[in-house]
């Protein structure tokens, strides 16, 4: 563990916050009325996966957990477990579903993701802006309907439902914002 | 630019700012207020050690260099104005305060409006406030709604549909603004929302009203991080931001949160009686710190005692050490009437009424 001040912020980075480590998800900077500069986080709990909300003073020291970022292959999902293997030693992990939250809707097996390690347990993973999915299963868009933003709800290989333009067929692969489970293009054909 | 001519829709709420601002001006042209202008640069400023400032030169006619500031509010020329005689008055204006960004609430470069009032006291502003707001309310209620209905089209338009006059929603949060508005002072909201007794953390009798140590106690009792440097003030705003901001114009109802501990005292007269406490009060709506308003300090020595502390603390915090506005002290001294005046950022105002998140979603030129 090593020290780092409110300056050191950065998005994603993990620090130790009432004896836990937490994600730092957004941070930004406030100024009371007649006041001195204060920074405003929302902080991921590791183990609650709760997100709170904490104000640090300006330049306020704390510990940053010192993690490890792996490239390693998503495999299969248990009961309670997501399990990734690391493709150089072919070691395994096991991370709790729970870690990545809504995520797990979205998680394709066989795919790379950036796995944060600490102490040898898995913490979480960078979670992309956007996913690629295949549609599996549409119902064929009703012709004539012209209506700007009309939207059917279609169903993706991991089995995720997600409202989509009338459009969008069976077997079009499809970018989807994984935060929000909106739509927000079609891939290919 | 691009993002207008890629979503028409995003003038919409640059529209509603410019009724905002005409609303504003035809509210205090009702009161019969005066509309003054003041200087945005100037070649001194009231020390505030909390602020960091825009420092230019002057260059004469024979290059000789001056030190120049930009304004970091107009209170200043305002309040010279008043002890002139002006009476009640307002301006909207732009103010520069360096180093706020990274903020949804702050741009280094903000739209600011103060007006005041003479032979008043804050409790008259905060009549002032409520009825204002309200005005704005009631002249641009359709586009105002009409705007939210637009912008939560898909998601919530019946939820809209079924808000009754008066309310509004920010972020997800419904607001009413019908009158009265809640008002909490400082020491009541410590107790309720962090438990904390105001003689707690100060001294009644001793030279030293705000000691450090004191709350630093209290504070580490809390979980909170504290060392030597932190002063009073910073522990305890650190508390205020973390335990009780959170409840301000946050249920349901805008709040005035009033009478704040000396420390934060800006430029608000001291309570009679009360010496830990200067009126001054904050307006928040939605979480969202609109408006600060103090009971002028009318009393010159006490202004220059605040003048030399601000300069101490300056020093310390190593902020730029500007020139002092002593034209202001001698307004004071020739006579400033008791009057009551508040600041109120317009840029923030707007991004209530139009439920944006961020100060820069309702700037058409944005820093960053």
């Amino acid at each position: 563990m090593s020290k780092i001040t409110t300056s050191d912020f950065q998005k994603g980075i993990f620090i130790e916050f009432r004896g836990e480590p937490h994600q730092i998800v957004e941070f930004q900077f406030v100024n009371p009325g007649k006041g001195s500069a204060f920074v405003r986080t929302k902080l991921k709990g590791i183990k609650s996966d709760k997100v709170i909300e904490f104000t640090y003073k300006s330049g306020e020291t704390v510990e940053e957990v010192p993690v490890n970022v792996k490239e390693m292959q998503f495999l299969y999902k248990t009961d309670n477990n997501l399990v990734f293997m690391d493709n150089i030693n072919y070691e395994q992990i096991n991370m709790p579903i729970k870690l990545i939250g809504n995520f797990s809707k979205f998680i394709k097996e066989g795919e790379i993701y950036q796995v944060f390690i600490h102490n040898g347990e898995a913490l979480g993973l960078r979670i992309p802006k956007k996913v690629k999915l295949v549609v599996n299963e549409a119902e064929e868009g009703v012709r004539g309907n012209t209506v700007t933003g009309a939207k059917k709800t279609v169903i993706l290989e991991t089995g995720v439902s997600v409202s989509v333009p009338l459009f969008i067929k069976k077997g079009d692969i499809i970018a989807v914002d994984p935060e929000t489970g909106e739509y927000q293009e079609r891939i290919s054909q | 630019m691009y993002k207008f001519k890629k979503n028409p829709d995003l003038w919409q709420r640059f529209f509603l700012r410019e009724q905002i601002i005409r609303t504003i001006r035809n509210f205090f042209y009702k009161e019969k207020f005066h509309e003054v202008e003041t200087p945005i640069l100037l070649p001194a400023l009231i020390p505030e050690s909390y602020l960091d400032v825009f420092e230019t030169f002057l260059k004469d006619r024979h290059g000789n260099k001056k030190r120049m500031f930009l304004a970091t509010s107009p209170e200043a020329s305002i309040k010279k104005l008043i002890a002139a005689g002006l009476g009640n008055c307002f301006e909207i204006t732009k103010s520069f305060r360096n180093g706020e960004t990274g903020s949804i609430a702050h741009n280094p470069e903000f739209t600011i409006l103060e007006w005041y009032r003479i032979k008043a006291s804050y409790k008259d502003i905060m009549s002032d406030c409520e009825n204002l707001i309200l005005f704005l309310y009631k002249n641009l209620k359709s586009q105002i709604s009409a705007f939210q209905i637009n912008k939560l089209n898909h998601k919530s338009l019946s939820s809209v549909l079924k808000m009754t006059d008066f309310e509004i929603v920010y972020q997800k949060q419904k607001i009413n603004l019908a009158p009265p508005w809640e008002k909490l002072s400082v020491v009541d909201a410590l107790k309720k929302y962090a438990d904390i007794d105001f003689d707690d953390i100060t001294e009644k009798k001793k030279s030293d009203l705000f000691p450090a140590e004191k709350l630093a106690k209290v504070a580490e009792r809390k979980g909170y991080n504290v060392n030597k440097n932190n002063s009073w003030e910073e522990i305890f705003n650190q508390i205020f931001l973390n335990e009780i901001e959170p409840h301000l114009g946050t249920h349901g109802k805008p709040t005035f949160i009033y009478d704040y501990p000396k420390p934060m005292a800006g430029l608000a007269k001291i309570k009679e009686n009360e010496p830990r406490l200067a009126e001054r009060f904050e307006l928040y709506i939605a979480g969202l710190e609109l408006g600060d308003c103090y009971n002028e300090l009318t009393d010159y020595n006490e202004q220059k005692a605040r003048f030399q502390n601000e300069f101490i603390l300056i020093k310390k915090k190593k902020k730029t050490k500007v020139i002092a506005d002593n034209n202001f002290l001698q307004a004071l001294k020739t006579g400033l009437p008791p009057c009551s005046g508040i600041a109120l950022g317009v840029d923030r105002l707007v991004m209530l009424f139009t439920d944006s998140y961020s100060i820069k979603d309702v700037l058409l030129f944005p820093l960053d």
